[in-house]
């Protein structure tokens, strides 16, 4: 068993070197493209290192990008999640609100939240409120779909325990509904989390004067594609760290596993 | 014709050691119904893989018509306790997909499909799909589906464990009445006395953890067999006190 | 039980509608009485602005012709997600050395969201539709690789017994068992990945279009004019809502074993 693993993991490493190698022969030995805008892996290397104290020619350094989005980016989630989870356990909750509500959301749903930024952009400007809202839009919808859903499919068997044992409606909500949607509210926060980043990175492209969206859409005006590489790489990668730490808080929260 | 010898089963995990078969030694004569009648969770399940191929024993060996086993053939038939019917394919092609891996022109697959489905009773069902039936219903396809291979030995793994009661006794009627028509060698997995002695030519009785033979018995009551009539609830008595000593 | 169940339908029915009626409701009343007005026209300009432009052209062309332009992009490129992404998927679900060489690469790229793509795009194919086709088939091909790879690789193995002990092959297990297994999954993923690529389309013509649905929003945005926009935005709502029940019923008819008492 050991050695199959062993087997599989140089299988792996060795992929990632050959896509690597690959990489750098199209790029660096063959010449296939112009190195302008097909750079090789070492050139990103170098091109990393650099962006992190040159600010040209992007107005900025990739530490100060990075955190404008961050802001950005946190503020538009949080709120979507604090608005949208709560609404979403209320509609699966309670009949009368889902039937109000329900309606609405769906109607405004199949919007996907890129397209909201147009809108966003006339009404707020392109300061951090029309990107936050438009990041709120993004969160909000699969916060609201998972934590309704995930409250739709509690066990009725464990609703009328809780009954028999005298508990109110809201006692029962608090607790039998929500611990047994807690997996589901947090799977919705991961989808939710991706959405949220997505959405910033299209609103930054589009209007913005600072972030990694803009950074890789003003060094796309000049044509450096090592730069823009550099923001697609961090962005994939602030993305990966974000949804690993929800799933560390995750692991800590949900008790009992996830209930299959 | 089903011999095993000396088998043994031990699971490795982590280092641990799970002895779970030990040292099971049965034999099984054409065209006989055997039930191996055992308690608990522990080995039947990994007995029955074994002999139809889907699992290695760790010492021992076991033979089916004079050949060792060493992988899966469709000589022999497994009908399973969560029946394991094909969900995208009707009752039909679920009956037919033994012939049609032996690549049986369709014609001829239909026909011997349409044999089986009528002789578990399903005539009328042949387009539905799994998900529409009943547990008992998909129980008789599982068991057609197994006979339509031809195979020589039948392999059942606690066909009846998930149905209630009533369509466990009427299965098992229903059961006798297909084997009588088209004789097999049967090794039958129950956990039920009752059951096991309303169809078994022989009750192998087992121990648990680790799964040994315990005992055996051989049942000479008139086929079909009456519930409540005294020979019956006698045997049921003596088989039910080697059964409470090996819990 | 039955007669309560259809009462529930067109309570849910009755409640659409009047939600629908309301929302109309609050934003002319909004409109028409507060300082709302100076930024958002009433529903019925923007509804009228639809009707309108069924037939008027809104920068050469006709709403529909625009809304076509996207779908066809959103076609080429989610097609070829598609046929990459499927077989992809399944490999990585069916062959441990094919997932030991394909997992890391996929995961490696898999969280640059697709829309990060774009400026690459623009750099490498120019801003024709090439780079827009790339666009849309990176947002989808994830989602439809993972749900593949996820189907593949969670058969449930006593049906992959039961195909053994009935005399299947490996290449038939792969074809008779494997393949039809995962098709619920494989639908899952394209659903989302449809949606994915709808949402592609829309930022790619954004950013870089001289047709299109996400075209007609930011032009409407440079120009200052809110009902474009609206218009717009409406009707993007409403052909991703018609893709979606298009690739849903699609579903029904192939997987209608997988559908419980209809």
């Amino acid at each position: 068993m050991k050695e199959k693993k062993l087997k599989y993991t140089l299988i792996s490493t060795a992929s990632v070197f050959c896509f690597l190698l690959i990489w750098y022969l199209i790029a660096d030995v063959f010449k296939v493209f112009p190195s302008s805008t097909f750079p090789s892996p070492f050139k990103v290397a170098t091109a990393f290192v650099r962006k992190l104290t040159v600010t040209t020619p992007d107005g900025g350094t990739l530490g100060k990008h990075l955190i404008a989005s961050l802001k950005v980016v946190l503020l538009g989630y949080l709120l979507g999640i604090v608005i949208g989870v709560p609404l979403g356990i209320l509609m699966g909750w309670y009949r009368r609100v889902d039937l109000i509500v329900k309606p609405l959301f769906d109607l405004i749903r199949p919007i996907p939240p890129v397209g909201w930024i147009p809108l966003m952009i006339l009404w707020l400007g392109i300061g951090i409120q029309a990107k936050a809202t438009v990041i709120f839009v993004s969160a909000v919808t699969p916060a609201i779909i998972n934590a309704y859903t995930g409250i739709k499919q509690t066990n009725p068997v464990h609703i009328w325990v809780a009954r028999t044992f005298g508990a109110s409606n809201f006692e029962t909500l608090l607790k039998v509904g929500i611990p047994s949607a807690l997996p589901m509210i947090f799977a919705g926060l991961k989808v939710s989390l991706g959405a949220s980043w997505m959405a910033l990175v299209a609103a930054e492209m589009l209007a913005s004067t600072e972030g990694l969206g803009y950074m890789i859409q003003m060094n796309r005006m000049v044509g450096k594609a090592d730069n823009i590489m550099v923001g697609m790489i961090t962005i994939g990668l602030v993305g990966a760290l974000l949804t690993y730490i929800l799933e560390t808080l995750e692991k800590k929260l949900v008790k009992g596993g996830r209930n299959k | 014709m089903i011999s095993c010898k000396h088998v043994s089963k031990t699971f490795e995990n982590n280092g641990q050691k799970n002895e779970v078969l030990k040292d099971i030694s049965l034999e099984v004569a054409e065209n006989e119904f055997v039930v191996i009648l055992g308690p608990g969770q522990c080995g039947k399940t990994t007995l029955v893989n074994i002999m139809a191929g889907l699992d290695h024993e760790t010492a021992g060996s076991v033979t089916v018509n004079g050949k060792q086993v060493d992988g899966p053939a469709p000589e022999r038939g497994v009908v399973y306790q969560k029946t394991a019917l094909f969900p995208w394919l009707t009752v039909e092609g679920n009956v037919g997909f033994g012939p049609k891996m032996a690549g049986l022109p369709k014609k001829e697959r239909k026909e011997k499909a349409k044999h089986y489905i009528d002789l578990v009773g399903l005539s009328g069902f042949e387009k539905s799909y799994p998900i529409k039936l009943s547990g008992g219903m998909r129980q008789r396809v599982g068991i057609a589906r197994a006979y339509c291979n031809n195979p020589s030995v039948l392999l059942m793994d606690e066909p009846f464990g998930h149905l209630d009661a009533q369509t466990r006794y009427l299965m098992q009627e229903e059961v006798e009445r297909i084997w009588s028509q088209d004789k097999r060698t049967v090794v039958f997995i129950t956990n039920n006395i009752e059951e096991a002695l309303y169809l078994a030519d022989r009750i192998i009785l087992l121990s648990n953890c680790p799964t040994t033979v315990r005992n055996e018995f051989k049942i000479d009551l008139p086929r079909p067999r009456d519930y409540i009539s005294p020979e019956f609830l006698k045997l049921r008595e003596e088989i039910s006190k080697h059964v409470e000593t090996t819990e | 039980m039955k007669k309560k169940f259809q009462n529930s339908k067109t309570e849910t029915v009755v409640y659409f509608i009047c939600s629908l009626v309301g929302l109309l409701i609050v934003w002319q009343l909004a409109v028409s009485f507060t300082s709302l007005q100076k930024v958002m026209p009433s529903p019925f300009v923007v509804l009228g602005f639809i009707g309108q432009s069924l037939t008027q052209k809104i920068g050469g062309k006709i709403l529909p012709l625009h809304i076509l332009a996207s779908l066809k992009r959103v076609f080429v490129g989610y097609f070829l997600a598609c046929i990459i992404g499927i077989p992809l998927g399944i490999l990585m679900g069916c062959s441990k050395t094919g997932k030991a060489i394909v997992k890391p690469i996929f995961e490696l790229l898999r969280p640059i969201p697709g829309l990060a793509w774009i400026p690459l795009a623009i750099l490498w194919f120019g801003i024709g539709e090439t780079s827009k086709y790339f666009i849309i088939c990176v947002s989808a091909i994830v989602s439809i690789i993972l749900n593949a790879y996820a189907g593949a690789s969670q058969v449930d193995q006593t049906l992959v017994g039961a195909a053994r002990m009935l005399g299947a092959k490996p290449a038939q297990i792969f074809l008779y068992i494997t393949l039809p297994a995962s098709v619920p999954q494989i639908f899952a993923g394209l659903q989302v990945g449809l949606s994915s690529s709808w949402m592609a389309v829309i930022a790619a013509e954004m950013i870089r279009a001289n047709e299109g649905a996400g075209w007609i929003i930011t032009t409407g945005m440079e120009s200052g004019n809110t009902v474009q926009i609206l218009a717009g935005m409406i009707s993007i709502g409403l052909v991703g809502l018609l893709l979606a029940s298009l690739l849903r019923l699609i579903e029904r008819g192939l997987c209608s074993w997988n559908i419980q008492g209809r």
